[in-house]
This record gives C-alpha cells, sequence and structure tokens, in this order.
C-alpha cells in the first residue's frame, strides 16, 4: 500500500509538472493573414457546432474534395457537436487544454473575446479583406460576428431571420389579430387560451429560445446598447428596460402563452405543436424554412401559416425592420496554426461557398448571390427571404451569445421560474442583478 | 499466513491494479484538492486563492446549498426505492415456488438499459402535452385533478427526476439481497416456526440479522450512487425548472465545463467526496451501534 502510494504521488507531481509546462503555448502575429511560404498539404480539422448533414457541411466537404485535387494529401477533418451546450464545453475544454483545431466555431461570447484578446485567433476582418471578399459579406451578417469593441474574428457562413409564424385560422377562431406591440401579447394569448389553444410553442428544454424573449423588450425600450451595458453590470434589470423585459415575461406567464410543461419539451415537440395545429405562434428563423415554407409542410396548416416579424412598442427607438437576424455562430481561425496551407484554402472556399450555399435555397452571408427559391416551396418561401432586402441597422442580439457563462445559466434558470410563476418579478430583478455584478467583473475585465 | 513466496506473488499481482487506482481515482482526487485552492477559467492564470473558494461555497453560495439539500432528498427517495423495494420484492420472491427466475430477469432489465433511453422514456411518461402514461393513468382512475406537467412543477421534478434512477437499480439490489436471503439456514425458520413465530418475528429476528452483513454493503453501495447520481437528472431536466433538480454533481459540472470556473467546481468535488466519506462513515457506525446493542 505504502508503494503504491509513493507510486500515486509521484505520478500526481509528474503529471502536475506535465500539466504546467503544457499551459504556456505561444500564439503566432493574429494580424499577420497572409503568411509567406510554400503550401504543404495536409490534414486540417474544423471543430463545428452544426447539423451533420446541413448545407454548410455538406458545401464544405465538397469544396475540401475540390480543393483536394490539386493539392493532394490536403483533407478537411469536419468534427461536429450539433448540441449546442456540448459544443461550448467541448470547446472550452479543449482551449483551456490549448488544443484547438485550426479552424473551430463559436459566438462572439465573452468567453470567444478572451482567446481573442490573448492572440488566438486570426483578425477576420483583415484576412476577409486581404482575401478581397470583405465587401462581398452583409454588414449586419459581420456586424453579428463582432465583439462590443467592433472587432471581427469570425467568419459567418450563414444569414438568418427570426419571425414569429402563426396560424392565421387559429388567431381568427380566437377573435384576435397580429399584434401591433409587444404589450398586445399577453392579451392575445388569454384570448387565444380562451379559444382552448395553446399560444406559443416553445422548446424550453434548449432555454435559448426562452431567452430570446427577455431580449425583446429592452431591444424596444432601449435598444442594442442595454445589454452591452447590462453584462458588464453597467446596466441593471432595475432600470427601466429591464424592468419592463422582467414584467412583460411575468404576464406572458400569467397569461399562460406557452404550453403547459414547456420546460421539459425539446426542439421537434415545439415544431410538431405548431405544425400539427395545435399551437398558435411560433418564434423561430428562417433555418426551419425548408419545414415551415414547402410542400413538407403537414397539408392541414399549410394554407394557414404566415409570419410577422419581431412587433415594436410604443415609442420603441428600433425600427419594425430591426429585429434579431443572426448570421449564425461564426467559424474562428486559430493563429497558432495558421499557415499558407489554411490561408489558401480559406481563399479557395470562402469564394466559392456564397454561391453554393445560396443554391441549397438559404440566405448567402453575402450579397454577392441570389439564393434559388426551391422548386417545392409555398409562397412564403420568398416572402422571408426576401425581408432580408429591407433590414436596418441594428440588430437585436440573443443574449446567450452576450452574458458571461455563470450570469447566462442563471438567467436561463431563472427566466422559466418566471414565466411558471414561481418567483415574482422582484425577486427576478434582485437574483440576477447581484449574479451579474458577482460575475460580470471576472470577465469583462 | 502465507509462505513468503506467495506473499511476494500476492504483492506482485495487486499492485498494477494497485497503481491503475492511484492513477484514475487517487491522482484526479489530489489534483481537484490542489485546483480547489485556485482560481483559474482554463485560458487565464492560474490565480492562488486559498481558503476563498470553499468560503464562497459554504457561505455565500445559495445554489450550492440548494443542490446540496436536493441531493440529500434525490437520495432518500433512490435509498427507499433501492433498498426498501429490493428487500420487498426479494423476500416476496423467496415464498414464491414458481416464475422466480422471470420476475428476477424482469426486475433486472431496467438496469442493463442504457441511462439515455431511461431519460427518454421518463420524459415521456411525465409529459403532459402530448399527455404521457402517467398523466393518462392518473386521469383513468378518477384522478385527474393530479394530473400536472411533474418536470416543470418545482414541488414534484426532485421525486420525479429520482424515482427513474431508483426504479432503475432496484433489480440489481433485489438479485443480492434475494442471494442472502437464499443462504439464511433452513432449520433455523423451521425451529423459529414450530416456537410459533410470526411471519414478521421470523423476518425481523432471523432473517434479517442473517443478511446484515449484505445489507450493509448494498446501503453503502446505494447511498454512494446515490450521492454520485448525476446523468439522469442531467438528461431529464438539467437541473431545472431554476435549480429544484439542480444535485451536487450537476451543480459540479455546469461550473466546471459552463462558467469554466475550474478552480470552483474542484472545490465542490472535494466537498462530494468528503461527503461520500462522511456517509459511509454514518452507515458503518449506526449499523455497528445497533448491532451492538
Amino acid at each position: 500500500m505504502n508503494r503504491s502510494l509513493r507510486a500515486a504521488a509521484v505520478a500526481a507531481i509528474t503529471a502536475l509538472a506535465l500539466t504546467a509546462c503544457g499551459g504556456g503555448g505561444g500564439a503566432s502575429d493574429p494580424s499577420n493573414v497572409s503568411p509567406t511560404g510554400e503550401i504543404k498539404p495536409r490534414e486540417i480539422s474544423w471543430l463545428l457546432s452544426r447539423p451533420a448533414d446541413g448545407a454548410v457541411i455538406n458545401i464544405m466537404k465538397k469544396l475540401a474534395d475540390d480543393y483536394a485535387k490539386d493539392h493532394p494529401g490536403f483533407s478537411l477533418n469536419l468534427i461536429t457537436t450539433p448540441d449546442r451546450p456540448s459544443y461550448i464545453q467541448k470547446l472550452e475544454t479543449l482551449a483551456a487544454a490549448n488544443k484547438l483545431p485550426e479552424l473551430f466555431d463559436t459566438d462572439a461570447t465573452p468567453f470567444a473575446q478572451q482567446l481573442a484578446k490573448q492572440g488566438k485567433m486570426v483578425d477576420a476582418e483583415k484576412l476577409l479583406k486581404s482575401l478581397d471578399v470583405y465587401d462581398d459579406y452583409r454588414p449586419s451578417a459581420l456586424d453579428y460576428q463582432r465583439f462590443d469593441d467592433g472587432s471581427l474574428h469570425m467568419i459567418p457562413f450563414q444569414f438568418e431571420l427570426e419571425f414569429i409564424w402563426y396560424n392565421k385560422e387559429l388567431l381568427q377562431k380566437a377573435g384576435v389579430s397580429v399584434p401591433k406591440s409587444l404589450d398586445d401579447i399577453p392579451a392575445m394569448c388569454t384570448a387565444l387560451r380562451g379559444a382552448g389553444i395553446t399560444p406559443i410553442a416553445i422548446d424550453g428544454q434548449d432555454q435559448w429560445p426562452l431567452e430570446r424573449y427577455v431580449a425583446y423588450q429592452p431591444f424596444r425600450e432601449a435598444g442594442p446598447e442595454y445589454i452591452q451595458k447590462l453584462k458588464k453590470g453597467e446596466a441593471k434589470f432595475t432600470d427601466p428596460a429591464g424592468q419592463k423585459a422582467v414584467e412583460w415575461l411575468a404576464s406572458l406567464g400569467k397569461a399562460k402563452c406557452f404550453q403547459d410543461g414547456f420546460s421539459s419539451q425539446g426542439y421537434s415537440d415545439a415544431q410538431n405543436q405548431f405544425t400539427s395545429g395545435q399551437a398558435a405562434m411560433y418564434n423561430i428563423g428562417t433555418w426551419e424554412l425548408p419545414s415551415l415554407a414547402t410542400d413538407k409542410l403537414n397539408p392541414d396548416v399549410r394554407d394557414d401559416i404566415d409570419f410577422f416579424t419581431l412587433p415594436t412598442t410604443e415609442g420603441s427607438v428600433t425600427a419594425a425592420n430591426e429585429f434579431v437576424s443572426p448570421s449564425g455562430i461564426g467559424m474562428a481561425v486559430n493563429s497558432k496554426t495558421y499557415d499558407p496551407l489554411v490561408s489558401d484554402f480559406l481563399k479557395f472556399a470562402l469564394e466559392k461557398y456564397p454561391s453554393e450555399y445560396a443554391a441549397t435555397g438559404a440566405l448567402s452571408p453575402t450579397t454577392n448571390v441570389e439564393t434559388v427559391v426551391p422548386a417545392n416551396a409555398t409562397p412564403l418561401y420568398k416572402k422571408a427571404l426576401e425581408m432580408a432586402n429591407d433590414l436596418g441597422d441594428k440588430q437585436a442580439m440573443p443574449w446567450d451569445t452576450q452574458l458571461d457563462p455563470t450570469t447566462n445559466g442563471r438567467l436561463q434558470q431563472e427566466l422559466v421560474l418566471l414565466v411558471q410563476g414561481n418567483i415574482t418579478p422582484e425577486q427576478f430583478t434582485s437574483t440576477m442583478d447581484s449574479t451579474i455584478a458577482q460575475n460580470a467583473p471576472k470577465f469583462f475585465k | 499466513m502465507l509462505p513468503n513466496r506467495s506473499r511476494l506473488s500476492v504483492l506482485v499481482f495487486l499492485l498494477p491494479p494497485l497503481l491503475l487506482y492511484g492513477v484514475a481515482v487517487l491522482f484526479p482526487i489530489m489534483q481537484s484538492l490542489f485546483l480547489s485552492f485556485f482560481s483559474w477559467n482554463g485560458i487565464s492564470d492560474m490565480e492562488f486563492v486559498g481558503l476563498a473558494n470553499y468560503v464562497r461555497m459554504l457561505t455565500a453560495d445559495d445554489i450550492f446549498w440548494r443542490s446540496f439539500f436536493n441531493a440529500l432528498g434525490y437520495l432518500a427517495i433512490c435509498l427507499v426505492l433501492q433498498l426498501g423495494g429490493a428487500l420487498l420484492v426479494a423476500s416476496l420472491l423467496t415464498s414464491m415456488r414458481r416464475g422466480r427466475e422471470l420476475i428476477k430477469t424482469l426486475y433486472l432489465l431496467p438496469a442493463v438499459i442504457s441511462t439515455v433511453a431511461i431519460a427518454f422514456l421518463f420524459v415521456r411518461i411525465y409529459s403532459i402535452e402530448p399527455v404521457g402514461l402517467l398523466n393518462q393513468l392518473l386521469h383513468w382512475i378518477g384522478l385527474g385533478a393530479l394530473e400536472r406537467p411533474w418536470l416543470s412543477d418545482i414541488n414534484t421534478v426532485l421525486a420525479a427526476v429520482s424515482a427513474p434512477e431508483g426504479w432503475r437499480f432496484t433489480g440489481l439490489y433485489m438479485l443480492i439481497i434475494y442471494a442472502a436471503l437464499l443462504s439464511v439456514p433452513k432449520e433455523l425458520e423451521e425451529a423459529a416456526r414450530l416456537d410459533g413465530a410470526s411471519r414478521w418475528q421470523l423476518f425481523t429476528k432471523i432473517r434479517f440479522p442473517h443478511i446484515m452483513p449484505v445489507w450493509i454493503t448494498t446501503t453503502i453501495m446505494a447511498t454512494t450512487y446515490g450521492l454520485r447520481g448525476f446523468d439522469i437528472p442531467y438528461l431529464m431536466t438539467n437541473g431545472g425548472p431554476g435549480q429544484s433538480s439542480e444535485l451536487l454533481t450537476t451543480y459540479m459540472y455546469k461550473t466546471a465545463f459552463t462558467s469554466t470556473d475550474f478552480g470552483y467546481a474542484s472545490t465542490i468535488a472535494v466537498f462530494i467526496v468528503v461527503e461520500c466519506l462522511v456517509a459511509v462513515g454514518l452507515i458503518l457506525f449506526m449499523l455497528k451501534r445497533k448491532a451492538d446493542a
């Protein structure tokens, strides 16, 4: 026993010493976007969080194969973890071990910003400019990827618009019309419930869908700056914009806007409730166009489905054409492994990507291509795409990409309690303000 | 006493597993202990903070205490279902003449099903929209008033996530206790019966004292498994709604891998290790005292 204990102690000390050595590890200059030297084909990896058989992955696979034809020995290893919380854990663990691959996905989170500050991510603005594609991108697609200081370290591969989809027939049955203001929604829910209809189908299990709702009122009341200040502790939930959000969410809960037991229902549960005609509204982005605006949609509701954009409020500082328009999780380029090969492949892929992507019926993050409407689309498909042509300058950022992870986790938990009526708006406000005060300083030093 | 040569060979054979145990179990525990004195988010420099993490955990963290008491509740429900259920089923099995094997297999079945499958199964069972099995049953037997979204109601969620874990391992402990019950000498039971002992007396005076050593082992196993419970609550509710089904383990996991607060997560991990040791100590102490009395 004594011997094994001693052996364990030796092993412990050795391993600790090894991890201490591995902790360092230099990064090369993140602003050097055109490395010189020979292109030596090898396998590069992209750690990503996108659907395994989705358009982005399929296209990048194809482009990598094309590139490999001229560069024998090159291959692109795509490692996807579509489940976002699992992905973030994987990314953060790899970052902690200093083992990030050549390319990796991340939102413009405070964690990513720390990586950028440490010089671990290539300056994407310089990179895109050096590849001469920067001006092709939609400004709002790039803005979505920027950190608060305006720096750009991630490249978008998508462009999406989030709408509130609704079922015309169900609204009619309850005698309500499309809300003119966010403040009309609670009363709408009461009327819909009165007619025996579930007002809003929501995926509570994944938590981000409910977190969208807390962003809406402050975006209308105080603009996109509120969350930028709130996350640093410079604004509070006790401020008018915050209070409006809290009170509004409590009233959504009181009016029973979401389906019973929503907190344990998943993505497909919520979508099924809407597409089977049980729920009247459903808040989701254009990535669901193939299931909401094509002949794949249940024929019983196909003609009854329409959408509206985020309603404004009285005295709203943001316009009706400004809402949530994310360009999806972005791709960061690891500065440590950035070399002529990675640079050359990105040049090849980013030039060809937009037209391939637009051909799948999705909105490209660039404006130099036209999206092809699929043959089986309903008229709604085109209507949804056209909304992208008339967007304002501001956009509502999803809060889960803005807050520090601890505050974000607590907010997601407390939101459920607030909407379920388990805590009062006052309790919610004080819990969240103290959580931010405790955690924000560590992340936004 | 073994001769010298065999003692050496025993040592030689025991050493590799001991080394493995040291590297796989003791080393991570030591490293957690080490990390718990630091503030470290994985990518920043490690900063020595002394006992600050422990002070924060014990005095300033409401979620920690909430998860601690949740974990105790979870443990209690698991123990009642696992040990109580196992003892009951095993006792009934001994008095059965036919179909023992079938019943044994059926009860053991959940223990071999994947946790993920069980979690998804129970999410469906507890569901209210669309109506799941549990709510449907309540409706049929006229207890419609009790229908609720079991996993969204903060008053029922802890019991709802504990039950699958308890149900899952009942069969396993049943098997162990059943084997112990079979070893109770028949002549002792017969003698007691001739002396006019009732079934209850037979159980409390003969059978249970006889299986006591096995009972202690199963209690320790079930308690430590219960204190380390993680997967089913994590998969079913992720600790929610709010912190209603947050256990120390899920909270520790989130602190480490979502909040990237590795130092503080290690502090919680150290607490879990201490808590398991204390629990085992308490069980041994109480049962020993009972045995002495």
